[in-house]
């Protein structure tokens, strides 16, 4: 049932979910960018340029403990939070990239390092007037335990589960024409150039010197794949203190020449363009047939990222205007 | 302590012996602490774990019809495996697994089995032979070819006298160059060579490759000219990078595959048109 929220229903929301979530809210940085960070009180910054960092960094951070092992084989696992995260301000876009990683991780054999982040967590949405101009987000489906929805008129709020109907309890209900003045149908998550790139790449019409020269330009920060809200891929290091080895994962990139050099000194990925082909097929192709989903969400952040402008987006542009040329 | 339910757990294991195979490989026998078999089929293979020292994936060398004993044959590449190599019995180490598929048993049951090794290959490969010596009716012929680089560097020198001795198995190995002081008196040239050498019935025949990476495609196009054609009739295990074993880090995959949960054995067809799978 849709609700409306005054100033302070919304922070009696906060307060509620605070009780029994470590709350984390959008707020703003000094340059104008928006970051998660734990709530201190006061009103989130809804609307704005989407989240810097990649939400999913919640449930898969950059360094994660993966567990604690002795000199007599004996393994200690860490304990969960003490309270489960709520993620709020989340666009459709952020949980389509949650939605993502949790297929992946959770699928059999299931990922306990990742479920025990993720076990509990609530995650509030924002749709509506969001947008960094202020223009429309698309409305959100169950991908969320609870929508805020910024109409002209104030905030509203529709839950999607149990738990978010529950933390909306007591709150006024708005009428559903309170909607009308929005636009809510819902978008596609894959913009049309990158649908277009994926089918190329498919039907295996890219020429390689393609690959070769968006590789020459590739200077191997790998900025791309540690922005990105569904990479997934790690590595792991040992730490050892006295008879106590500290087992930890940590983001790996795929465009780094190391990732799969086996010690044989053979290399599947031994040239940068074929692992500037992997970084946009594997995403584009081969999570399709794998989950039946791109395993890109069309975030932008590569693009934001890459300091040589070859992220998911103008490498796209830059494939289907080649394949055009060489088509014609 | 008891171990907890994580994926990325090691359960403890006790060295009971090391013996040398050749100057860079040894042969290592272990078995869980608690007692239990490893519980793996042929072509599995354990993510071997040395605190301080992280992980690495090794194939497990015996067969399960063996007991709760099992065997993994190291080459020294590096820190993990410079490491173990200094282990003496008694040492606990940890693993993980069995991971991986293993070979297709059931579409081998019955066939003239083609059982082609390169390298460190053969260690995986000798836990399926041992297999089909322990049950010998389940197969119609086991032909074994073995190709390493020089005469010092084969492994199981032992297990090859005896399968050469042994009525049931037809053993040939090769290597690539003797050296001037050796007293080696067999088989040279590459592995493809061997190949030409047999009778085959090829319509009833499948074969299973292990090797290094160079000698996937020599061998198929040998064995596609001796009628090995159609689907399901030549298997290979793959090497890559493997940092969890379990389809979640993403080091080892193919494409759309994922070498250490997807494989590490395929079916040719499976692979064959995957960009840098051979
Ligand atoms: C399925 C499978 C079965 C195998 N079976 C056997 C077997 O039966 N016997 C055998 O001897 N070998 C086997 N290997 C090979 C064996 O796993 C490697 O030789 C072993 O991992 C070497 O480990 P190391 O730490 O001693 O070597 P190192 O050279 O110290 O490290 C090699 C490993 O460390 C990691 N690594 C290396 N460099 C980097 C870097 N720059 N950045 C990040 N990570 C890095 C990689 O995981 C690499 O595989 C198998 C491999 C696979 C995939
Ligand atoms: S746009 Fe870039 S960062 Fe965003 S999901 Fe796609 S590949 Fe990842
Ligand atoms: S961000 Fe750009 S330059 Fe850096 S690794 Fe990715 S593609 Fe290469
Ligand atoms: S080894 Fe991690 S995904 Fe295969």
């Amino acid at each position: 049932m849709l609700k409306r929220l005054e100033e302070k229903d919304f922070l009696c929301l906060l307060e509620r979910i605070a009780e029994r979530w470590q709350l984390l809210v959008p707020q703003r940085m000094s340059d104008g960018s928006r970051l998660l960070l734990p709530w201190q009180g006061g009103l989130p910054v809804l609307a704005g340029p989407p989240l810097q960092r990649k939400p999913t960094e919640v449930f898969f951070p950059q360094l994660e403990l993966l567990l604690e092992l002795d000199d007599a084989g004996g393994v200690a696992l860490p304990n969960p939070p003490e309270k489960p995260p709520a993620l709020l301000g989340l666009d459709h876009l952020d949980l389509a990239g949650i939605a993502f990683l949790d297929r992946f991780f959770l699928s059999p054999p299931t990922d306990d390092a990742y479920l025990r982040r993720r076990r509990g967590a609530l995650l509030v949405g924002v749709s509506g007037l969001a947008g960094a101009q202020g223009e429309t987000l698309p409305p959100l489906e169950g991908e969320c335990d609870l929508e805020l929805i910024l109409a002209p008129d104030g905030l509203l709020a529709h839950p999607h589960t149990a738990r978010g109907t529950e933390l909306l309890e007591g709150f006024a209900e708005a009428a559903p024409d309170k909607l009308a003045a929005l636009d809510r149908n819902a978008t596609e998550l894959l913009p049309e150039i990158l649908l277009k790139a994926a089918r190329l790449l498919q039907e295996e019409r890219v020429p390689e010197d393609f690959w070769e020269e968006i590789a020459a330009r590739c200077i191997a920060c790998g900025g791309c794949n540690f922005a990105c809200p569904t990479c997934s891929c790690f590595g792991v290091q040992d730490r050892t203190f006295g008879k106590r080895t500290e087992r930890s994962r940590l983001w790996d990139s795929c465009q780094l020449d190391a990732f799969m050099r086996e010690a044989s000194g053979h290399n599947p990925l031994g040239t940068e363009t074929l692992r500037t082909r992997r970084r946009i097929y594997h995403k584009l192709v081969a999570d399709p047939l794998r989950w039946g989903e791109p395993g890109c969400v069309a975030c932008g952040r590569c693009d934001r990222a890459c300091p040589t402008g070859i992220g998911m987006f103008a490498l796209c542009e830059e494939l289907v205007r080649t394949c055009d040329r060489h088509g014609s | 302590m008891t171990a907890p339910a994580s994926l990325y757990a090691p359960r403890p294991c006790r060295l009971l012996t090391v013996s040398g195979l050749t100057p860079q490989e040894k042969l290592f026998r272990l078995q869980l602490v608690d007692g239990s078999s490893l519980g793996h089929q042929p072509g599995q293979f354990i993510q071997l774990s040395i605190p301080g020292l992280t992980e690495a994936p090794i194939s497990v060398a015996n067969s399960p019809t063996r007991g709760t004993v099992f065997e993994l044959a190291v080459r020294r590449a590096g820190r993990l495996t410079g490491a173990l190599h200094k282990l003496a019995p008694g040492a606990l180490i940890g693993i993980r697994g069995p991971f991986g598929r293993p070979f297709q048993l059931d579409a081998l049951r019955g066939k003239q089995l083609l059982l082609i090794a390169g390298g460190c290959g053969l260690a995986p490969l000798r836990s399926l032979i041992q297999y089909c010596q322990d049950r010998p009716e389940e197969f119609a012929a086991v032909h074994i070819l073995y190709g390493a680089r020089s005469p010092a560097d084969l492994l199981f020198k032992d297990d090859l006298a005896a399968w050469q001795r042994s009525e049931r198995l037809d053993c040939r190995y090769t290597v690539d160059r003797i050296p001037a002081d050796s007293c080696y008196d067999g088989e040279t040239g590459l592995l493809p060579r061997l190949l030409s050498q047999l009778e085959l019935d090829p319509a009833n025949c499948s074969a299973v490759l292990v090797g290094p990476p160079p000698m996937y495609r020599p061998v198929i196009a040998e064995l596609r000219r001796l009628g090995l054609s159609g689907e399901r009739r030549i298997m290979l295990s793959l090497e890559r990078q493997m940092r969890c074993g379990v389809g979640k880090c993403g080091h080892c995959s193919i494409e759309h595959l994922t070498c250490c949960s997807d494989g590490p054995v395929f079916w040719l067809e499976e692979v064959e048109a995957l960009r840098g799978a051979l």
